[in-house]
């Protein structure tokens, strides 16, 4: 039985969200998203000249995302640089972001997209997702839509939003995992994956709960991006 | 216009036509000899059409990770070998996501007893390797590595520190994931992709499942609906059965 959260939270309510754009004046659109103890901040250099050459289409641009956990950003201390993990990571984020940006206006170029995870508490993927989604906005890059991030999962009976790392560790409640990305407006689930064990139905009520979850990021994102363009008119 | 052209793949896909003659939900015939290497403790070849697959499972002595000092380790590789195709995606990439879903699915359905491995808590534990290498891609490489994978443990035997004993590895049979995967070519599912599918996919969705689902793995660049995603995980629970069964009855003992 999971009858009341770790951390007092209902079981539909996300953390705590700080979210903003041009954080990183340098790049050529950036983020910082946060979403309780979990902080991820992304820069997109681009579109530039693909490399290596081989990744190049002729059809449409790539995107290439790396997701990285800087060593001071758990208890342990993580050896700096991309491990299997990180590059799965990288993978599924760059495949939700490639949904998301209309690729298909810049063939032969390539978006890089980095992101650097300062803080984890879990759900690290989705809020690289979040943030690396309103650094690609800010960038001005044309998008089909923004991409919100989010977990869902199971513990005990009970189906929950944005689970914490302690949350994903009560192991004998039997916590399944679900991270998702969506594009709001459209119905679409850009990123998705499930470790733990669940039912056909639960995963339904996953998916649900995750797009609540969603269509609160993504107002989140949305006010983040308007606040910037608003500061510039001023200046 | 070629045969192989994902104008055309994608333009018979609207009318669920597959290549090969397929139905949008059939499987590709499927071969599973296990015992094939002997210098391995466990291991399988696994063939899905032209789609060829080796795995090896070797269980030796190791330090337990200090925080699962009384449970021994499972660690999977998986490799889309140069040997085995051209590849159009980063074959890299493409190897540590299929190796690290295929751990996922065996992990999460608690196949292995991994506190059954213990030797001496903190000290020694014993460790189940599974190495899984491609010898042809014709695609659907997910549910080619995972159903290897079962079944070279299923079938493992192996002996510890010259004792002349051999043991089978603590497996709760019952709880064996099989992985089903689907292609998304334009607004239709397709199980079991070939390489020429897989190409001309926008999406690919992976389901391991026991009695619940264990794992999940979307891919490609397209996206999935909720209604799709349901779909696949009915479509999931119904073709495990097919191939625990085909694992089940190769057991012996």
């Amino acid at each position: 039985m999971y009858s009341e959260r770790l951390d007092k939270r209902a079981f539909d309510e996300l953390r705590h969200m700080e979210a903003e754009v041009g954080v990183v004046p340098n790049a050529d659109g950036s983020a910082r998203f946060k979403i309780g103890n979990t902080e991820a901040i992304a820069a997109v250099y681009g579109p530039q000249e693909v490399k290596p050459k081989h990744f190049e289409r002729a059809d449409r641009g790539i995107i290439i995302c790396k997701y990285d956990m800087i060593p001071f950003s758990v208890s342990d201390r993580i050896k700096p640089g991309i491990d299997r993990r990180d590059m799965e990571i990288s993978g599924v984020i760059t495949n939700a972001l490639s949904r998301a940006v209309m690729l298909e206006e810049f063939p032969k170029s390539m978006i890089a997209i980095n992101v650097y995870i300062t803080q984890a508490d879990a759900g690290t993927r989705c809020a690289s997702l979040t943030a690396a989604s309103m650094a690609c906005a800010d960038a001005g890059l044309p998008m089909r839509d923004l991409v919100a991030s989010v977990a869902g999962g199971k513990i005990g009976d009970s189906i929950v939003l944005d689970l914490t790392k302690d949350e994903e560790d009560l192991h004998e409640e039997g916590a399944t995992d679900v991270p998702m990305g969506f594009l709001p407006s459209k119905n679409e689930v850009v990123l998705l994956q499930l470790d733990g064990k669940i039912s056909q139905e639960d995963l339904k009520k996953i998916l649900a709960i995750g797009k609540v979850g969603a269509d609160k990021i993504y107002q989140m994102e949305k006010e983040a991006l308007k606040r910037r363009f608003l500061d510039e008119n001023k200046s | 216009m070629s045969l192989e052209s994902y104008e055309y793949i994608k333009d018979i896909a609207k009318k669920s036509i597959r290549t090969d003659g397929r139905k949008p939900m059939d499987r590709r015939q499927i071969t599973v000899k296990n015992g094939v290497i002997k210098h391995s403790d466990g291991s399988a070849y696994v063939e899905f059409g032209e789609t060829k697959v080796i795995a090896g499972v070797k269980v030796l002595p190791g330090v337990p990770f200090p925080d699962r000092p009384d449970e021994g380790g499972l660690i999977v590789s998986f490799e889309a070998s140069e040997l085995a195709s051209k590849y159009e995606t980063d074959r890299i990439l493409y190897s540590v996501e299929i190796g690290r879903v295929t751990d996922r699915g065996i992990r999460e359905s608690n196949l292995i007893d991994l506190k059954k491995l213990s030797l001496e808590p903190g000290v020694k534990a014993l460790f189940v390797y599974i190495d899984i290498f491609t010898v042809n891609n014709d695609g659907n490489l997910f549910d080619a590595a995972n159903i290897a994978a079962l079944s070279a443990l299923l079938n493992a035997r192996f002996k510890i520190d010259g004792s002349d004993e051999e043991k089978k590895l603590p497996l709760n049979r019952e709880n064996l994931a099989v992985s089903s995967t689907f292609s998304k070519i334009g607004n239709t599912m397709f199980f079991d992709p070939n390489v020429l599918e897989e190409n001309a996919a926008d999406a690919r969705i992976t389901i391991g499942i026991s009695n619940k689902i264990n794992s999940i793995q979307k891919g490609g660049i397209g996206s999935l609906t909720p209604e799709e995603i349901d779909i696949c995980a009915g479509e999931a629970f119904r073709l495990k059965q097919e191939i625990k069964d085909l694992l089940m009855s190769q057991v012996k003992d």
